[in-house]
């Protein structure tokens, strides 16, 4: 087995916000969290729902539905925070995504991933890596560090009512 | 291989700041041979040791560069400027070679050869210059030759003086005090093992003395043991005979009677030239000086080096075991069992020794990042043709390394900006009346929690109307707004704001003191600027001792935890709900004193869950005193700083986060950032009315 093959994986977790299917590459996924007690920190936008205790460190929450121009999350059982890794101006930072649930982790070869389609003025088209069909379903696999990035979230501090995608 | 070339690199780095340290003190005091010598040693060191890594090139560089020294030490040479300024060319040479070892850029290599031609340059020159010195250096170390007489003394001392209770080895001991000693043993009565009493002395000594002693003093040592021993005292030369070639031949011979000996002895004084002796003087200084290395070795002992990730690791463990004796204090609260409270109690006490102590090996001087200024202000200097003179004070006040290794930078544009715009040429200075020498003063000092350092330079200071006009021009301010002192000189940290008239090579490369500020503020620093016109300008800079753990205390709003820290905090109160809402003017009256405040649920947005009564917690700003209003007031609290991450880096009012006993997250709060952003909100506020 060469390296490169160790290297590129085609496995993906889905996770549902509201009705709409959404998957990361498993790649930037550390784990899954229920939900503990979230310390909000004042002066913070909406879509920042504040700070958890991941064994002794201290991990921003960001309510990814506020984020995506959704109401805000209303736990339930099924909610859940993914831990993810994103590039930040050059540097890696770890954050946790709130979602509604997360699905399942699909195994995919390279040749499933189809282009990112034109989806006209209602998303962004840069936050979309690509479209996985599913079962007749598609699931649009995010490009997180473009959808997290920081530039990204200062726009929403200074704009919060607006819809990102 | 790899290891020892990093161990190799590691060596190299502390030789060449060392070698730039010592080349301060030399440029202070030129004349200092044991600087000349320190240098000489560590170019030394760093020759032998690039060499036996295979670096020939910093070899053979500092090969000449220890040619040039050597000269200099044998008074071939003197210090001069040249000499100077090639020295601390080198200095940043060496480190260029450390990183391009293999002189790859262009510009380090003509560089390289222009440093050794120079090198050469000065090397030649000497040669003509040293057989003049030659002469009168001679003479200098002639007048350091005061021989001292040389004693020879023979003790006998009776068989059982030892079990009369004194021990014979203290009284040569004793002897050897006074001057420079040469013992020889007599062993002829040492009889045959079997026979041979342990308690019993069959030895006699012959001894040589040469100091600055008298027979009295000699007789003093014996002055006890006077009746039971053989004691005979001969003054046998008037100069130090130990040091003559030969004389150890003569002494061990114990055939020989000493009237003999000494015959044999003045043979040897008047075959000694002077020439010989000058060389075993100068062979003694050595020593001496050898010596005194080795002394300052031995001090060096007592500290060692630790690789900085080792503290930062065992930081962050003493961090979390803080954590986790909060949770057992806690549980222990919890549970009620009286053992399992004192044991708790003992552990937070180790735990508060253990994270203090901790803390403190985290601690560094501030004369750790001294060479560097004094360096700066000497090239500056030389570059601006300005004469000014470096002081600095309180230099052993400790800061944490983190902090000191981010103070660097922003110290570094003070002091540019100091030698560039703030201290006047020589000329202007004198027509001002003031000392032709400018000067610019480091002063660090404790205050609290924090330590302040200041940077003074009596230059000619900056005019508050000339920022006003600066600022207005700008549009930073209007023409009609009202400051004080403070806040205009604060309007020099603002972005795009340049107090330069001109750009010169030294400053407006497009960092400004805003940069300045960001950089304090990101180690929770605060900058502040004081100047009177041709006084000169002082920046005051306020810094937190630790960035890891601070003291706190820890209160509760709704369902949000709150460290307020501990050295803010002057007196806490109890307070009515009523007091805080409708009030307009923001007073509440609290000893009988009405102090102004801050109603924190306002103030963070909280809304839920008000309860009747309040906790007030009084904060200090400076002088004056701010109520901060809080729902409960849980405790004190030892809280381990986490950053909160990039995505909050716009939230100013918290400056971290903090993990409690129970595993949630508590948010460490900045008072004086709280009430600066409280009166700037204020004061937007009646502009927009």
């Amino acid at each position: 087995m060469s390296i490169e093959n160790l290297n590129v994986s085609n496995s993906y977790l889905s996770f549902k916000l509201e009705n709409e299917t959404f998957a990361v590459t498993v790649e930037r996924v550390h784990e899954i969290l229920e939900i503990p007690t979230v310390t909000k920190v004042p002066k913070s936008p909406d879509f920042m729902t504040g700070v958890i205790n991941l064994r002794g460190n201290v991990l921003p929450v960001i309510d990814t539905r506020i984020k995506f121009g959704l109401a805000k999350t209303d736990f339930t059982i099924d909610s859940c925070i993914i831990v993810l890794s994103i590039m930040m101006e050059n540097e890696q930072i770890t954050i946790g995504a709130l979602v509604d649930s997360v699905q399942e982790v699909l195994e995919l070869s390279s040749e499933k991933i189809l282009p990112s389609p034109a989806l006209g003025s209602k998303y962004k088209a840069e936050f979309i890596q690509g479209m996985i069909k599913n079962d007749e379903h598609f699931i649009m696999v995010l490009n997180i560090d473009e959808v997290f990035s920081i530039n990204e979230l200062h726009q929403m501090k200074e704009n919060t009512s607006e819809t990102i995608i | 291989m790899d290891r020892f070339k990093a161990v190799f690199f590691e060596e190299a780095t502390t030789l060449i700041n060392e070698l730039e340290r010592v080349s301060l003190l030399l440029h202070n005091n030129p004349s200092d041979s044991s600087i000349i010598e320190q240098i000489f040693r560590i170019m030394h060191t760093l020759k032998g040791n690039s060499t036996m890594f295979g670096f020939y090139r910093i070899g053979d560089f500092t090969h000449h560069f220890e040619t040039l020294y050597d000269f200099i030490r044998e008074d071939k040479m003197s210090v001069t400027d040249n000499v100077l300024n090639i020295t601390f060319a080198s200095v940043d040479h060496l480190r260029v070679l450390l990183t391009d070892v293999e002189l790859e850029n262009s510009v380090h290599k003509i560089n390289h050869e222009n440093l050794i031609r120079g090198l050469i340059e000065v090397l030649n020159g000497a040669s003509v210059e040293g057989s003049i010195k030659t002469h009168s250096s001679d003479h200098k170390i002639e007048d350091k030759v005061s021989d001292t007489p040389t004693y020879w003394l023979k003790f006998v001392p009776e068989k059982d003086l030892v079990r009369k209770g004194t021990n014979v080895l203290f009284l040569l001991d004793d002897l050897s005090q006074l001057g420079v000693t040469y013992t020889v043993s007599n062993i002829e009565r040492l009889p045959d093992f079997k026979k041979l009493d342990p308690a019993d002395i069959y030895i006699h000594w012959e001894i040589y003395v040469s100091g600055n002693i008298t027979e009295n003093s000699i007789r003093d040592v014996f002055m006890f043991v006077e009746e039971d021993c053989e004691l005979e005292i001969r003054k046998i030369s008037e100069t130090n005979l130990l040091d003559q070639d030969g004389f150890s031949t003569i002494a061990r011979d114990i055939s020989l009677s000493i009237d003999e000996k000494i015959s044999k002895f003045s043979g040897l004084v008047n075959n000694s030239s002077s020439k010989n002796r000058m060389e075993e003087v100068r062979s003694k200084i050595e020593k001496a000086n050898e010596k005194s290395i080795v002394t300052s070795k031995d001090n060096s002992i007592s500290s060692i080096r630790v690789a900085s990730e080792k503290l930062d690791e065992l930081m962050s463990l003493v961090s979390e075991l803080v954590t986790t004796q909060a949770r057992l204090n806690l549980v222990s609260d919890q549970i009620a069992s009286s053992e399992l409270i004192s044991i708790s109690e003992n552990i937070e006490k180790i735990t508060r020794q253990l994270r203090d102590n901790t803390f403190s090996i985290c601690l560094i001087p501030i004369e750790n990042l001294l060479v560097r200024f004094q360096r700066l202000v000497r090239d500056l200097s030389t570059q601006l043709n300005k004469d000014v003179v470096f002081v600095s004070e309180g230099t052993d006040t400790e800061l944490d390394k983190n902090i000191i290794e981010n103070l660097a930078d922003p110290l570094m544009h003070i002091f540019r900006n100091s030698l560039d715009h703030g201290i006047e040429s020589g000329e202007e200075r004198v027509k001002k009346g003031k000392p032709a020498q400018g000067k610019i003063l480091l002063k660090a000092f404790y205050s609290g929690n924090n330590v302040i350092i200041q940077i003074r330079d009596d230059g000619k200071g900056i005019d508050p109307e000339v920022i006003r006009q600066k600022a207005i021009s700008k549009g930073l301010i209007t023409a009609d707004q009202n400051l004080d002192r403070r806040q205009i000189f604060d309007l020099i940290f603002l972005p795009g704001f340049s107090t330069a008239e001109k750009v010169t090579e030294v400053s407006g490369r497009g960092v400004g003191m805003d940069v300045v500020k960001r950089q304090i503020t990101e180690i929770r620093g605060e900058v502040e600027v004081e100047s009177v016109i041709n006084e000169g300008t002082t920046i005051n800079i306020k810094l937190p001792l630790t960035l890891s753990i601070i003291d706190g205390m820890l209160v509760k709003i709704n369902a949000t935890h709150f460290v307020i820290p501990l050295g803010n905090v002057d007196k806490c109160f109890e307070a009515k709900h009523e007091e805080f809402v409708d009030k307009i003017n923001d007073l509440i009256i609290l000893d009988g004193e009405q102090v102004p405040f801050i109603y924190l649920r306002d103030e963070f947005d909280i809304k839920e869950n008000c309860p009747q009564l309040h906790q007030v917690v009084v904060v200090k700003q400076d002088d004056r005193r701010v109520a901060l209003s809080v729902d409960t007031i849980i405790g004190e609290y030892q809280a381990v700083l986490k950053p909160l991450g990039r995505l909050y880096k716009n939230v100013d009012v918290i400056s971290g986060a903090t993990i409690l006993g129970n595993g949630e997250v508590a948010l460490v709060v900045d008072p004086n950032r709280i009430i600066k952003e409280y009166i700037f909100n204020q004061i937007n506020n009646e502009v927009l009315q």
